[in-house]
């Protein structure tokens, strides 16, 4: 049985089918802010009919990790798109349990902000195996729960949206960070213009 | 519909000079202050450096700072024009949710506003008019015209009884001044009530009875209390912030906490690895184990002597306006027949005596009904009073609606209970009260004209109209909706909806043209052949109220679009700030109900904004908990109006009552009611005895005749029959149903206009305990198909003349209970976080299905006319899986009880 692939297509506008899309572009551009950075959205597609929509700036591609040297349910800490403040992350290998946006041949390395979406609370340490359930949680700060193998959704909680996700791309043994779907806490955009100021 | 979520990843941030206005969340009674960051869009964005953005921080921020997230961010029109706003909770706050924290809900309350490239497109913009079938656009002065015309004549011919007025009881204190006194001043009906009970009825008789106040607590006192015991809702889940920033700071310093509760969430998980002690019982089994804990307490003598003695009444009390005279007291007439009433807590009539005789407060008897391990009984009993060793703890007690909507009666007389001898009502941290739904924004505009309800209970009193039963029963033929969907927030929806039906759009007599006299003509024959005519006002169009029943739609303008008031559940009092222009036409409840007043020729409705509505309101709130009179008096006095001085105090607002001290010009609130521990000097210091100050009873005293606490008998036999017949029988599973943290309180907005919402609940689910679902072959993510067809629905309006005539086996065995059907769709989730036999699912529906309200009986408490939503039983089975079982983007089955 093969694995499904999750593509990546890079529109190279936003989608008319997003008028909100739309908006939120052309704010972003009469600002003029950060203005070097491009904005596009993405369609991952695992199965017909479950695509997920996300709006991207273009990310660094950064090695991150070796699919071989993952153990399962170890999450193993990088940092992304930077080293600077709120860029903690996570990457792990679910034992055998398929994610959305998973890589690897089972489909169950995926990768997450740290950072917690409500109020930045630290999630070190939290991850959890729940029978076939894979969970980062609760925020020590109020007790927020995301659900890894769903692109991070709120299990129950507190926050304004799900955990930002770290995509991923596997070439040969190599994972690279490519990107992240939704906004890093604390930011007001995650790849953060050095020219700005 | 929502359309799919887009997780955005970036935000603009408010400029340095952004205009910056407070107001608080719209939906659950805790009611977390928020600013609203406002600037044009031609404007420049804020930058990420301190000195170029509104709040002065360097971004990235750190931790618990200032952030935006994409969700809190909206492009609204301000007089006309489009603005960004950015709506984040205030950082600064040092009341309710201290630091700026904030809950799901409305952290992401910007996507509330109306924008036309949002999901919230589909507000009501316009008068509607349903002509040939059709909801067609009218005219104001159409729409208003031919309802008043319908309206005056309905009164005219069918008395005013035959005008039915259900409306919210939460949406700001303008508006339910309005509509009330429109109902009840000028209309005078009977058929009058709010959104969640078939008639003007307390949510909580015991409360009522025993004397304590529903919302006397701060919030504080929740978080000082040694041993908390919390019944019927996971506060983390249903009053957030109440949890995040007072409960749980006080489980981690050591608070013991006792939870009532058949189903385990986040906060009662979380409290459980520290220890909580959770009492996981069937569905309205709860005055059993009280009783039975309240036994144990005062068989050893743990009980809270000294506060019995100075606080409790004695026989002599008790009986004071009791059976004499023509005191109409509510404690009056329920306890014509001793049910309730006791001489005390000892003596041969009194509470102790009685509960040691009746055998299901024993505590073996108690645990195997409610289906708990009797040891949990004793450890409560221990927990709550020290049992006899030390220092006694002091102990409170909040309960909310999986308690008090499962046995209304019996199960807050026996909280009342409870609490009284465990010395808890009066002082700081000992506290009773309800944690609370929606906030409290109604001010009665007139008086319910009860001796004009048809329905009487046994006794000398007549009981609040039921309005379901009413409109059941062919009496109906206005029914003015104000802000609810009626059918589905109610019990044994299906039966309703079918009358609606009938009435309605089964009549031959719907408008055809757009001639005003001939509508009129046509609504009028409707009333006279035995139809109802529908009038619905909402922001909204509901389904099934808005786009299937009602003739005249009146499209109403909201939180953010108008200045209005509203209190949470500490009585905390604070403006509202109108921010945006209210969609298309839209307008203020109480302007449209000004309008039709006016057209019926009522006076009295000429005001020219919400500050002339709030100011004329504010007599008419003295001596109840959120009073604001003396707001008004101390603005007056400043040469303000009483919505300036509001929005003076922010999102501190100030806690009611109030009071004005008119020496030293100082204005004062109220931490808690019935604080015992207030001195003569503390209420001189308030100003109290002077002008226009109203110092009652609630203030260091209780609600009673006497001022101390009623402590009352529970009979179960009151309730047994029906729980009994409830009960499940072959294949059968109890169901109950209540609330989820992120649609509370905001049902009215999430459901179908959050798109990230949406995908974490796009349809109804239902928890069933693994052992349940085995036995159906049910895995999570399955559709099943939760079915009854013994929903039991109360149909007639009767007279009660025997003690026991509105006792649900004489009801059934007179035949006024009918047996109905109930079916609701929903998604399975298996998980041993529900009890064994038990199944949970949202109470409406997120999705286009059936509300599971469908399935809870439709037969009010005996006593006190309430429903028992929380009660209901079905059978489940499965009807396929749903696309959710396998894929990764929508709702998550992970259980919500991990720590």
């Amino acid at each position: 049985m093969t694995t499904p692939v999750e593509t990546i297509e890079k529109d190279k506008e936003c989608p008319a089918r997003q008028p909100g899309c739309m908006m939120t572009r052309r704010t972003f551009l009469m600002t003029g802010s950060a203005a070097a950075v491009s904005v596009s959205t993405i369609s991952l597609s695992l199965f017909p009919g479950s695509a997920v929509q996300a709006e991207v700036v273009t990310y660094p591609r950064r090695r991150i990790a070796r699919l071989s040297e993952l153990n399962d349910d170890e999450p193993v800490d990088f940092n992304y798109p930077d080293s600077g403040a709120n860029s903690a992350a996570m990457l792990v290998k679910m034992g055998g349990i398929k994610g959305g946006g998973g890589i690897g041949p089972r489909g169950d390395v995926v990768a997450f902000s740290y950072v917690c979406s409500h109020q930045g609370g630290p999630l070190q340490g939290q991850y959890k195996v729940a029978g076939n359930h894979r969970v980062l949680g609760q925020c020590p700060l109020h007790l927020s729960t995301f659900d890894l193998t769903r692109h991070g959704i709120v299990v129950s909680g507190q926050a304004y949206e799900s955990l930002p996700q770290v995509l991923l791309e596997l070439d040969g043994d190599d994972i690279h960070a490519v990107g992240i779907m939704g906004l890093l806490y604390g930011r007001a955009q995650n790849v953060i213009d050095s020219r700005e100021g | 519909m929502a359309k799919e979520y887009t997780p955005g990843d970036s935000v603009p941030l408010p400029p340095k000079n952004a205009e910056k206005l407070a107001t608080c969340c719209d939906y659950c009674i805790v009611a977390c202050g928020y600013h609203v960051y406002r600037w044009p869009t031609s404007a420049p964005d804020g930058g990420p450096e301190a000195d170029k953005n509104a709040f002065g921080e360097d971004f990235p921020t750190a931790m618990l700072k200032s952030w935006v997230a994409p969700t809190q961010h909206n492009v609204v029109m301000h007089k006309g024009r489009p603005h960004n706003v950015v709506i984040i909770p205030d950082k600064q706050s040092k009341v309710v949710n201290i630091g700026g924290d904030s809950s799901i809900r409305g952290g992401t309350i910007a996507q509330k506003c109306f924008n036309p490239d949002s999901p919230t497109k589909d507000r009501l913009t316009q008068p509607l008019m349903r002509i040939n079938g059709v909801l067609q656009p009218v005219s104001w002065d159409l729409a208003l015209d031919v309802a008043a015309g319908i309206g005056k004549y309905v009164v005219k011919r069918h008395g005013a009884n035959a005008y039915s007025v259900k409306q919210y009881s939460y949406q700001f204190v303008e508006n339910t001044y309005a509509i009330s006194k429109f109902a009840k001043r000028h209309i005078r009906t009977a058929a009058f009530t709010f959104h969640d009970t078939p008639s003007d009825v307390t949510s909580t008789p015991g409360f009522r009875d025993a004397g304590f106040d529903n919302f006397a607590p701060s919030y504080k006192d929740w978080g000082d209390a040694d041993v908390l015991m919390i019944c019927g809702t996971d506060p983390y889940e249903t009053k957030t912030i109440l949890f995040t920033q007072f409960i749980r700071p006080a489980i981690d310093k050591g608070m013991k906490t006792i939870w009532l509760n058949p189903r385990e969430t986040a906060g009662l998980a979380y409290a459980k690895s520290r220890g909580a002690l959770h009492i996981q019982l069937y569905p309205g089994t709860d005055t059993v184990v009280l009783g039975a804990i309240s036994r144990v307490i005062l068989e050893n003598g743990w009980e809270d002597k000294e506060w019995i003695s100075k606080w409790v009444n004695n026989m002599w009390e008790s009986s004071s306006g009791f059976g004499q005279g023509t005191r109409n007291t509510p404690w009056q007439w329920r306890t014509t027949w001793g049910k309730f009433q006791t001489d005390g807590v000892y003596g041969e009539k009194g509470y102790k005596q009685w509960l040691m005789s009746q055998k299901e407060y024993e505590p073996e008897t108690a645990a195997a009904l409610a289906g708990i391990p009797a040891e949990q009984i004793y450890r409560a009993a221990e927990w709550l009073t020290g049992g006899g060793k030390g220092e006694r703890p002091k102990a409170s007690f909040g309960i909310e609606k999986g308690f008090y909507w499962s046995n209304n009666t019996g199960n807050t007389n026996a909280i009342s209970s409870l609490a009284t001898v465990c010395g808890a009502g009066g002082r700081p941290g000992r506290m009773v009260g309800r944690f609370g739904g929606h906030q409290r924004g109604g001010t009665g505009g007139g008086k319910y004209p009860r001796n004009k309800s048809p329905e009487k209970v046994p006794g000398r009193r007549r009981r609040a109209l039921d309005t379901d039963r009413w409109l059941v029963s062919g009496h109906t033929r206005l029914a003015h909706v104000v802000g609810t969907t009626w059918i589905q927030a109610m019990c044994g929806s299906d039966g309703l909806a079918e009358k609606f039906e009938e009435l309605v759009v089964n009549n031959p007599h719907q408008m055809y043209s757009k001639d005003k006299g001939s509508m009129i003509a046509t609504l009028q024959k409707r009333v006279d052949t035995g139809g109802m005519v529908v009038l619905d006002q909402d922001i909204y169009l509901r389904d099934p109220i808005g786009s299937r029943y009602a003739d005249i739609i009146f499209p109403a303008a909201t939180w953010g679009e108008e200045d209005f008031v509203r209190s949470n559940g500490e009585r905390r009092i604070r403006l509202y700030s109108r921010f945006y222009d209210p969609p298309g036409e839209a307008k203020p409840d109480w302007w449209i109900i000004a309008q039709l007043g006016k057209r019926m020729g009522f006076d009295g409705f000429d005001w020219k904004d919400s500050n002339e509505v709030c100011e004329e309101s504010s007599r008419f709130s003295r001596g109840n908990r959120k009073a604001y009179h003396m707001v008004k008096v101390a603005a007056h006095k400043e040469g303000k109006t009483l919505h300036q001085k509001l929005r003076e105090m922010g999102t501190e607002g100030i806690q009611g009552p109030t009071f004005y001290n008119h020496a030293t010009g100082e204005l004062h609130g109220t931490e808690r009611l019935h604080d015992t521990t207030l001195t003569e000097a503390d209420l001189k210091r308030k100003g109290m005895y002077a002008g226009g100050n109203m110092l009652n009873k609630k203030t260091t005293h209780f609600n009673t005749q006497t001022g101390r606490v009623n402590i009352q008998k529970h009979p179960w036999s009151l309730f047994s029959d029906y729980w009994s017949w409830m009960r499940p029988k072959e294949g059968e599973l109890w169901h109950t149903n209540g609330r989820i943290n992120e649609v509370w309180q905001s049902g009215f907005d999430d459901l179908e206009r959050r798109p990230y919402i949406a995908r974490r609940w796009p349809e109804n689910f239902v928890e069933i305990h693994p052992d349940d679902a085995a036995a159906r072959e049910i895995e999570s993510g399955d559709w099943v198909l939760m079915y009854s067809n013994r929903v039991p629905y109360h149909v007639h309006t009767i007279k009660g003349v025997e003690g026991d005539d509105f006792q649900f086996s004489e009801l059934m065995k007179n035949g006024h209970i009918k047996l109905g059907k109930g079916a609701a769709k929903a998604i399975a989730i298996v998980t041993p976080a529900v009890k064994k036999g038990v199944m949970y699912s949202y109470f409406l529906s997120p999705g286009k299905g059936q509300a599971s309200n469908a399935l809870q009986g439709r037969v009010v408490d005996n006593i006190s006319g309430n429903y028992n939503y929380k009660l209901g039983v079905a059978r489940v089975k499965k009807i396929g899986e749903s696309q959710y079982k396998k894929e990764f983007v929508h709702m998550s089955f992970a259980p919500r009880n991990i720590v």
